[in-house]
């Protein structure tokens, strides 16, 4: 429960939804006609089968509010047009569901009958509930971490650098030559490369599979020592403040070490945050190129700059789709491209796509661990739609949708591996000497 | 001409006036600011948006929920042909000319009764399934259930008026009211719909998301 709301608090929220100079929030907060028809296409509601998950009452709470203190018939005839008061109540109620019961994955837009944009008006009631200081301490403790260490696990950066000297010493020993490497602050070079921190941290194997790719494409690359973070919990929290200031330490690194391209590793909202929302937090065009990695490496398989043998992957491969890198960022071709060039077997999900289901790891869910229960019990949909794929392999290249499946697969017995893309590819490289 | 058909006109000078407005500043907004670099095409988007996105095909709120997603299409439809009737009839009162309908037995007068008769009823099925379900009551306000009387009343009563006719007063009251609430309660989603279409036709342009493109082969 949170504490009563001070007026300071009530002004800021509402400061959110006052922009009288933004159509498309004008247009989404107007939009919804309640038919709840978008019920059957969140996984919330699909498995807990109550009203309160539909994701028009999600839109509804933040509508409300702006009928209530935004238009005169809300302020005048409250009751006829639920035009709700902000208060402690509705505040708790928006955080439970706005932040614990939505990954704001989108698959509710595509099937609206009108076409609201109901994770848009999800992250704005996030951002009132953040000018409030109500964002779930445990997100906001990964935010935190980001803003104050440089990355959202906190490593220093002493133990990231050693985990790096390891990961190449190793990578020297299997490919037999000290040229390879995994190069740290070096300027100039064609490829600024980022990590998701899970993968120091836990997956270091990930990034030696990636500096594979680089070494067998003969890239010229670089990962920063102290920015190398491509996740923006800031996305997710609603603050954009900090938001902004995790884009400007990716923005800056880049400029310091004058990389010529930005490559964003396998994270889907790391993605989006970097390549989509940050110029609009930084407010400014990038003066580089911008490109996930999974798009570098289908260039680099369309150039010839790298050969795969697809035999090398011959088990069951299916694809999950990260929603922001698909549904929400349009990779759909290009995952399939790089994921089909490097497996022999792949099999679709039902429905895939943008259609797919989120994991249930989006939006931030990952970190909040008070929702640990919903979240994999909301898993149920994607180890259902696994299952009935037959796959021996995952493929995604999300490090969040890796984390969430290995607990999906954990929790439901699945008994599959979970590679990310550049696993993938990697395990399919022939390298000649 | 009659107290009433000036009570209508009245309200439908206040609906439009406050759906212009509307419209106006949502078009003086003008397209969101993006600085990120595009990378689809924004006008086949929103094409895309309007028509291909719309098809029953591509929505589970159509494709799981037809015989709402019937209802709701047949609705529109005789929404939209209701308020032309009115216009229609309207301004043959206004300006004094003949509309060549001798009788009811008209088919022109038949069929348009027949269409708005039958989303009269969808109309009331909606309502009733609004009333029935629970979660669907939970999400509903006191504007949902208005909002879909005014409009299956004033379906109830064009079908009325047109196979008698006889557009009374309680005809042109009816059409008032509803000029009065459309623009304050939901149905004026009639303006935000399009612009919602061409906000996600916008959005899911601008990255490449739509149109979508064509799924290619791979061989195995």
């Amino acid at each position: 429960m949170t504490n009563n709301i001070t007026n300071e608090q009530k002004a800021k929220a509402l400061a959110i939804i006052s922009n009288t100079n933004d159509s498309k929030l004008e247009t989404h907060l107007n939009a919804c006609v309640r038919c709840g028809l978008c019920a059957s296409s969140c996984m919330y509601y699909l498995t807990m089968k109550e009203g309160k998950y539909i994701p028009a009452r999600k839109v509804d709470l933040v509508s409300s509010i702006y009928r209530r203190y935004k238009t005169w018939q809300g302020a005048m005839f409250p009751s006829l047009f639920h035009a709700r008061e902000l208060n402690q109540e509705t505040c708790d109620e928006m955080v439970d569901s706005l932040f614990g019961a939505c990954t704001m994955c989108g698959r509710c837009v595509k099937h609206c009958s009108i076409g609201v944009d109901i994770p848009f008006l999800v992250k704005k009631g996030r951002e009132m509930l953040a000018v409030m200081g109500l964002v779930p301490k445990t997100l906001q403790a990964t935010v935190d971490a980001a803003v104050n260490t440089g990355n959202n696990m906190g490593i220093p950066t002493e133990e990231f650098v050693d985990t790096i000297q390891w990961m190449e010493e190793e990578l020297q020993d299997e490919l037999e030559d000290e040229k390879s490497g995994i190069f740290l602050d070096q300027p100039d070079k064609n490829v600024f490369y980022t990590l998701n921190p899970r993968e120091p941290k836990f997956f270091p194997l990930s990034i030696s599979a990636m500096a594979k790719i680089f070494y067998a494409a003969g890239e010229e690359w670089t990962l920063s020592s102290k920015y190398y973070d491509v996740t923006n919990y800031g996305y997710f929290n609603g603050n954009n403040e900090e938001a902004t200031q995790i884009a400007r330490n990716l923005y800056d690194e880049i400029h310091r070490l004058h990389g010529k391209r930005l490559v964003l590793g396998e994270c889907g909202h790391g993605s989006r945050a970097m390549r989509w929302e940050g110029p609009n937090y930084l407010k400014t065009q990038y003066d580089f190129d911008t490109l996930t990695v999974v798009e570098l490496i289908g260039e680099y398989i369309r150039n010839g700059r790298i050969k795969l043998d697809k035999t090398l992957n011959s088990k069951v491969v299916t694809i999950h789709d990260p929603c922001n890198l698909v549904r929400n960022g349009g990779l759909l071709n290009e995952i399939r491209f790089v994921v089909n060039a490097a497996a022999a077997n792949v099999v679709e999900m039902t429905p895939y796509g943008t259609d797919n289901f989120c994991c249930g790891g989006g939006g931030g869910a990952l970190a909040m661990s008070e929702y640990n229960e919903r979240r994999l019990k909301i898993g149920k949909i994607k180890a259902d739609q696994i299952t009935a794929t037959k796959a021996e392999i995952v493929v995604t290249p999300c490090h969040n949708c890796v984390d969430q499946l290995t607990q999906i697969n954990h929790t439901y017995k699945l008994g599959i591996t979970i590679k990310t893309v550049a696993e993938l590819v990697a395990d399919a490289l022939v390298i000649e000497s | 001409m009659s107290w009433y058909i000036w009570t209508s006109l009245v309200a439908l000078l206040f609906c439009v006036v406050l759906l212009g407005g509307y419209f106006v500043r949502l078009l003086k907004h003008g397209s969101p600011k993006d600085l990120s670099q595009k990378s689809g095409n924004i006008a086949q988007a929103v094409c895309y948006s309007c028509i291909g996105a719309m098809s029953p095909m591509q929505k589970e709120s159509a494709y799981l929920h037809l015989p709402t997603y019937t209802a709701g299409i047949f609705f529109h439809i005789g929404n939209f042909l209701a308020i032309a009737v009115y216009l229609l009839f309207t301004l043959a009162v206004i300006f004094k000319f003949q509309i060549p309908i001798e009788s009811a037995t008209n088919l022109i007068v038949m069929i348009l009764a027949i269409v708005i008769f039958i989303a009269a009823v969808c109309g009331l099925a909606l309502f009733i399934k609004r009333l029935a379900k629970k979660e669907l009551r939970d999400l509903s306000c006191a504007d949902d259930y208005i909002s879909n009387l005014l409009c299956t009343i004033m379906l109830f009563l064009t079908t009325y008026s047109l196979l008698t006719l006889q557009f009374g007063a309680t005809y042109y009251i009816i059409m008032a009211l509803l000029f009065v609430w459309m623009p304050l309660g939901k149905i004026k989603h009639v303006l935000y719909f399009f612009f919602a279409r061409y906000h996600l036709g916008f959005f899911y342009g601008w990255r490449g998301t739509w149109p979508p493109k064509k799924a290619i082969q791979y061989d195995k």
